[in-house]
């Protein structure tokens, strides 16, 4: 394997004595192949160029999600990637997570993001919908997610936490997924319940930008939308997100596309819409006002026919994990 | 491996399948599609969907119009009634498949929806079956998981012969700085993709420096453009577009061009809600890429539906002599 220079850009952060945090970047050598990952570059930093130089580290096998960090503009574990995969013209650059508070150089506090998974109590509760019968196949949408090591890679990156302080985040949506979906959990129904306030899952803006990140494969998204679907499922179906989604299934069902000239109505009601006024006027201006008859798709009957063979007969179609058998 | 024991979403790589099209460069045959425009295109982004028919005829590019595909039901439908949802997308791609050709589409979450369905039906060979059989009962003629579906900007940058394109760009961008916006469903996740996706993909980059403009990159060139959650999380909505212009803007961009309909909608319709809700002034104008293209190309701007725009990217092309 070649071995060549990189360029190391680090964002190196102090607190001033005023408490505000002071930024600069500052750049090192270093040698190394393509296959060296960034945490033995950051150390190789630390050892022999510069002692100050600040981060996290632990297990050096992605499993404690200590050396998470920005590495060329997202979120990724230190151990686990390779120079060469995210070198740009022989750069690198390392940041601090985003969406926390920095601490140090690449320390951030990570205290906000584990509130966060504290808010969704992470633990299996006793109540009414146990169930102690608990068959082969149980675990196979408990599993998708169990493999969160709570690195928060996805909550730096995710879209959503980026402009919104209060939305509860990936990985406590994906946590929250791991009890719903748990056959032993109690209070299933009461989760769904508060996981349908405002900020919680029907925030997710569905980027799907941590599903591309995670580094675990823990897909958070695809929790957080069946979370959503179950949820429906227990008749939680108010709020905008809902009533959204809900819109949808209706107008496929009968006429094919999207009434979008009643969908902001059907969303957020008559006085919301009222409050969009001036936003629809500017459209208007524009001739962007969609048709109150929407068109209507050929072969229509074969849509309801489809949907009520279904509502008759309910196939699994949800994502799975395969049955782990032991060797 | 972790990734290795999840059989479904989780798996990285792309199956096979027919490729039609791929001997399109050396043949110089014409490229034929279903064509797949989307509701927002059909009902309130026209100008995208005029746009990508002007850009097609000049090009020779065959669209074929699809009489009976429903809306995709994006990922709402996948929340509300997830077998319906892959129902709905199974039809569409059988429509698309019974005129023996690809799917194309204008817009990414469409892009996504399908191309999610049609991953699962690739690789989930049981799940295929179970809606068969109930398209079947439907009277609907079974999907055959046969076709790819690709997103007309691909087929501009990927399938399409560069120097042909080339040679029809009349009016070149002079320099113009372009930021491209990909948005999220054309890109992520990268492995249910026909075309390039993910942190690689640089198709809207490489467009631009075709037209002879300069790409400008900035952060925010693929997050998202809060299209979503426009009526549940209406000022977070106005803050990911007031971010991501702004970005754009202080890397020197003078336009902006996205390769979807709904985050034209959200990035330039709504550009001007989110500047008052930031108390910023942006003002950078945005449109659909298949309206530069068609610029570009000297295609009647009438044509291309610029008159639609809600910030005119009018005095800027007229600077650099493409209008
Ligand atoms: S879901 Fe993935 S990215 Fe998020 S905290 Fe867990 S392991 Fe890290
Ligand atoms: S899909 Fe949702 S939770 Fe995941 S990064 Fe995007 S907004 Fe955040
Ligand atoms: S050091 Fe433990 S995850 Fe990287």
């Amino acid at each position: 394997m070649p071995v060549k220079f990189y360029t190391f850009r680090i964002q190196r952060n102090r607190k001033s004595r005023e408490g505000r945090i002071e930024s600069r970047w500052q750049e090192y050598r270093v040698e190394a192949e393509e296959t060296t990952t960034v945490l033995t570059a950051l150390e190789e930093i630390k050892g022999h160029q510069d002692g100050g130089l600040t981060f996290r580290q632990s297990c050096r096998s992605a499993i404690c999600g200590s050396c998470a960090m920005k590495i060329s503009g997202r979120t990724r574990l230190a151990c686990k990637t390779h120079i060469g995969a995210v070198s740009r013209d022989g750069v690198v650059e390392v940041a601090p997570m985003a969406n926390q508070p920095i601490l140090k150089d690449l320390v951030v506090d990570i205290g906000p993001f584990f509130k966060r998974i504290r808010k969704i109590k992470p633990y299996l509760e006793e109540g009414p919908e146990a169930n102690t019968d608990v068959g082969k196949s149980a675990y196979d949408q408990v599993n998708h997610v169990t493999q969160c090591i709570m690195c928060g890679c996805c909550y730096s990156d995710c879209t959503m936490s980026e402009v919104s302080p209060e939305f509860i985040g990936p990985a406590a949506l994906a946590k929250a997924f791991r009890f719903v979906s748990d056959p032993r959990e109690g209070q299933k129904t009461a989760r769904l319940k508060d996981l349908s306030e405002n900020h919680m899952m029907w925030s997710c803006s569905r980027c799907a930008m941590c599903v591309e990140m995670c580094p675990k494969d823990v897909a958070p998204m695809e929790a957080i939308v069946k979370l959503r679907t179950r949820g429906l499922e227990k008749g939680f179906k108010d709020g905008p997100g809902p009533k959204h989604a809900l819109a949808f299934h209706e107008d496929i069902k009968k006429t094919g596309d999207l009434n979008e000239f009643t969908l902001m109505v059907r969303t957020i009601g008559v006085i919301g819409a009222m409050k969009e006024m001036g936003t629809m006027l500017h459209f208007m201006k524009k001739g962007k006002v969609p048709s109150p008859f929407p068109h209507k798709s050929g072969n229509l009957d074969e849509l309801s026919k489809i949907y009520d063979i279904l509502e008759r007969d309910k196939p699994d179609v949800e994502t799975k994990a395969k049955e782990v058998v032991p060797e | 491996m972790i990734a290795d024991g999840y059989n479904l979403v989780f798996r990285k790589s792309n199956s096979g399948s027919a490729n039609r099209i791929s001997g399109y460069k050396e043949s110089e045959m014409s490229l034929e599609f279903a064509y797949y425009p989307g509701c927002g295109a059909k009902q309130v982004q026209k100008e995208a969907d005029e746009a990508a028919r002007a850009v097609c005829q000049e090009l020779d590019i065959g669209l074929f119009d699809m009489p009976n595909a429903t809306c995709c039901g994006a990922v709402s439908l996948r929340e509300t009634k997830p077998a319906f949802s892959l129902a709905v997308a199974a039809r569409i791609l059988s429509e698309a498949e019974a005129q023996g050709r690809d799917l194309v589409t204008i817009c990414n979450t469409c892009l996504q929806t399908l191309s999610y369905a049609n991953y699962r039906f690739k690789t989930e060979p049981e799940i295929l079956e179970k809606i068969n059989k109930v398209l079947s009962e439907a009277g609907v003629r079974p999907f055959e998981a046969t076709i790819k579906v690709h997103h007309l900007l691909w087929v501009m940058t990927d399938l399409v012969d560069q120097t042909m394109l080339k040679s029809r760009i009349k009016r070149p961008l002079n320099g113009l700085r372009v930021a491209p916006f990909y948005g999220c469903h054309n890109l992520r996740p990268e492995h249910i993709y026909d075309g390039e996706a993910g942190e690689k993909a640089d198709h809207l980059h490489r467009l631009i420096a075709t037209l002879g403009g300069d790409p400008v990159s900035y952060d925010g060139q693929d997050k998202c453009c809060g299209f979503h959650v426009m009526l549940s999380d209406q000022e977070e909505m106005k803050g990911m577009v007031a971010k991501n212009c702004l970005s754009a803007k202080n890397a020197g961009a003078e336009v902006m061009i996205s390769p979807c309909t709904l985050c034209d909608m959200a990035m330039g319709a709504y550009q001007g809600v989110a500047e008052k809700s930031v108390g910023k002034f942006i003002g950078l104008p945005e449109m659909n890429f298949a309206q530069l293209l068609g610029a570009a190309m000297e295609i009647d701007e009438k044509k291309l539906g610029l008159n639609r725009l809600h910030i005119s990217p009018r005095p800027t092309l007229s600077a650099r002599g493409v209008l």
